[in-house]
């Protein structure tokens, strides 16, 4: 059985002189991210991924303010990538719950009708789907932006350590595309982030995870705190949500481990929703079969 | 018509306060036109290092980083500092009879100004109100109404009393507690409709400024609070022991939901512990489920299972016993301990007739625990 393949771009130039990432050097990390992802390089992976005429959401993680969000100079390099892929512009939706948490993570909002868009469920005319989604342990409205405006769905989530759930990555960045997240924090949330995802509305559209590791928070997240947030300067890209968390994972425990910090398991923060996902069916916990690519950007 | 339909009817009939503030129903999750948020620093909770606070108002105890919200939703950890951000932002507005809430032993017949706004500590898969407790409150509409107002809306629309209820109040702690101490000082009652899920510092603070609690005891297991509730049976029994022990009124309402929490020999060990704990003259209510929110697969409770809830009840010595959501049943009515007769005839939320006086039967003289005036 083929591994799950996860690709890990990495650059020591990521950012500019004046501390914000530099667009030139995260576009070649996309390229380079995408290509292997997408089978191998000199593939175009959005033409493999995306159907003519879906409709695609940049799910992105602005909760934590500019300091600790997906970063829009990431999140807007992606939507140019799949526009260049052949994706119309006004079929490309970069969003997340509120606009207010866009605006102060750096995202300039366009709720218009051309272009790339970039709002938050709380746009006009927009907000959560009328009936609930029942599914295993979830009772929750959708984003009608997941659910209404996208057909295809990718998680661009920031990579962190989460005070409750151990690691928050692509997976639970799908809480934001609920109503009522605050209600799925009890047991690590566990099963809640596996059973959120493998609700219809993401399941059905989530097709490529990709994670914002330029700067990880490794702990006391997921508030920023300088003192454990590590320039990482990575990109991770892959099919597989659950390979991909569990890379993130890792990552994050290295970079404890070089702070000398415990391992999240001996926290007792180990994100065990990720054996769930894989019970569920989501992808692949082991990482033992899990293909790791690990590149620096050229 | 059940308690759900009654309740539709009140935010249909789209009330109108004395102020002209329109009575505000129950709205489904929408775009919000612009969040209509407070930032009232919160009580009860201790900072703690790098910016992180534990919310002590409840027993989940919450443990926030920077920007994070308590499980209620409607608290915020900012910069280390904890807020409320449904100060004054009420969601649900009604005026609405004390017997609604239910309250069958507190000022019958009187009104009571009705308010909410969003959030809830716990996650009951029953949920009558789910649309405003289950939200955050960027989801819902909110208007303001300060506490003073607040007060000045219920002695304008001739209320005796403000009801705390709809959602949780506990999760709106320092609005309602500002309310009801504005209240008082109008002559107003303050009643607050309750999960009973708060922590006995702030229950403290709370039973010094309001005149009535009614607990909604869901269950009699942990294992159904844990199931069904999302949260715990113990704090809940010491908070109608803390109300039972006080000088506040207190009713207690027990959900009956068809194979999930109608056991037989629970409902008596309940009510074992009733007696034993809050007194054999604490009114209990035996409510009709109706299939909603998360449980749908589930009938309505057939009116036999709640009889025979009271049958119970009675046999374990509690006095005041009623079957609620069932209109027109005549376990709605209350009867003379002494005598035996009929001394409040009710019709669903509506008083038919009193032969009390003074809080005594009226036939044979015997007092009926409650206030009555």
């Amino acid at each position: 059985m083929a591994k799950a393949r996860v690709v890990v771009v990495r650059s020591a130039r990521a950012w500019t002189a004046a501390g914000d990432p530099d667009p030139a050097v995260i576009d070649r990390m996309l390229e380079r991210g995408l290509a292997l992802t997408g089978g191998g390089p000199g593939t175009a992976p959005a033409a493999a991924l995306f159907r003519p005429g879906d409709r695609v959401g940049i799910k992105v993680n602005t909760i934590g303010g500019r300091a600790i969000s997906t970063r829009p100079e990431v999140a807007l390099a992606l939507a140019r990538r799949l526009a260049a892929a052949g994706l119309a512009a006004k079929d490309i939706f970069v969003w997340d719950r509120t606009t207010r948490e866009l605006r102060d993570a750096g995202y300039s909002p366009n709720a218009g009708r051309s272009g790339v868009r970039v709002l938050g469920t709380d746009a006009d005319g927009l907000g959560y789907g009328p009936e609930l989604v029942v599914h295993l342990g979830v009772g929750s409205l959708f984003s009608r932006v997941l659910t209404e405006l996208t057909t295809a769905s990718i998680s661009l989530a920031i990579l962190k350590d989460h005070g409750l759930a151990g690691v928050t990555a692509g997976m639970k960045n799908y809480f934001g595309a609920i109503h009522n997240p605050n209600k799925y924090h009890d047991s690590r949330c566990d099963p809640a982030v596996a059973e959120v995802f493998d609700a219809p509305p993401v399941r059905s559209r989530h097709r490529l995870s990709v994670l914002d590791a330029l700067t990880v928070q490794f702990h006391k997240g997921p508030s920023y705190h300088a003192r454990w947030a590590a320039r990482y300067g990575g990109l991770v890209f892959g099919l597989d949500p659950v390979a991909v968390d569990r890379v993130g994972w890792e990552i994050i425990e290295r970079l404890r481990a070089g702070a000398g910090l415990p391992t999240l398991e001996a926290e007792g923060r180990a994100p065990g929703y990720l054996r769930t996902a894989e019970r569920l069916g989501l992808g692949t916990f082991d990482l033992a079969a899990i293909e790791t690519i690990e590149e620096d950007e050229p | 018509m059940n308690r759900r339909g009654f309740f539709r009817g009140a935010a249909g009939a789209g009330l109108v306060l004395g102020g002209g503030l329109p009575a505000i129903g129950r709205r489904l999750c929408a775009a919000a036109a612009g969040p209509n948020l407070s930032r009232v620093e919160a009580r009860h909770y201790v900072k703690l290092p790098d910016r992180e606070i534990e919310c002590r108002l409840c027993p989940r105890f919450c443990r926030l980083g920077d920007k994070e919200r308590g499980y209620c939703g409607v608290r915020e950890n900012v910069g280390g500092t904890y807020y409320s951000l449904v100060y004054g932002k009420v969601c649900s507005l009604n005026v609405d009879p004390i017997e609604k809430k239910p309250f069958f032993h507190f000022l019958p017949g009187a009104t009571a100004l009705s308010l909410a706004t969003a959030g809830c500590n716990v996650n009951c898969k029953f949920c009558q109100n789910w649309e405003i407790s289950q939200v955050r409150p960027e989801q819902v509409e909110a208007y303001d109404l300060s506490p003073e107002d607040a007060a000045a809306r219920a002695a304008g629309s001739g209320c005796p009393a403000i009801a705390y209820t709809y959602t949780e109040p506990t999760v709106f702690f320092e609005y309602m507690v500002d309310t009801a101490v504005r209240a008082r000082r109008r002559g107003i009652r303050s009643v607050v409709v309750t999960g009973g899920h708060i922590n006995p510092e702030p229950l403290a603070e709370l039973l010094q400024v309001v005149d009535a609690v009614k607990v909604d005891l869901k269950g009699f297991t942990e294992a159904f609070y844990r199931s069904y509730v999302r949260g715990a049976l113990k704090p809940v029994l010491e908070t109608i022991r803390t109300v039972a022990g006080s000088k506040v009124w207190l009713e207690i309402v027990v959900l009956v939901i068809p194979t999930l929490n109608d056991d037989p020999a629970t409902i008596r060990e309940m009510c074992r512990w009733i007696r034993s704990e809050a007194g054999d003259r604490v009114p209990v209510h035996f409510s009709r489920f109706q299939p909603m929110y998360l449980v749908r697969n589930l009938p309505p409770t057939p009116v036999s299972t709640l009889v025979a809830a009271k049958r119970i009840a009675l046999e374990e010595g509690l006095r005041f016993v009623y079957v609620g959501n069932v209109p027109g049943h005549e376990a709605e009515n209350t009867f003379c301990p002494g005598c035996g007769r009929e001394v409040i005839s009710r019709f669903g939320f509506t008083i038919k007739a009193m032969r009390m006086k003074k809080g005594r039967c009226e036939s044979c003289g015997t007092p009926i625990p409650g206030i009555w005036a």
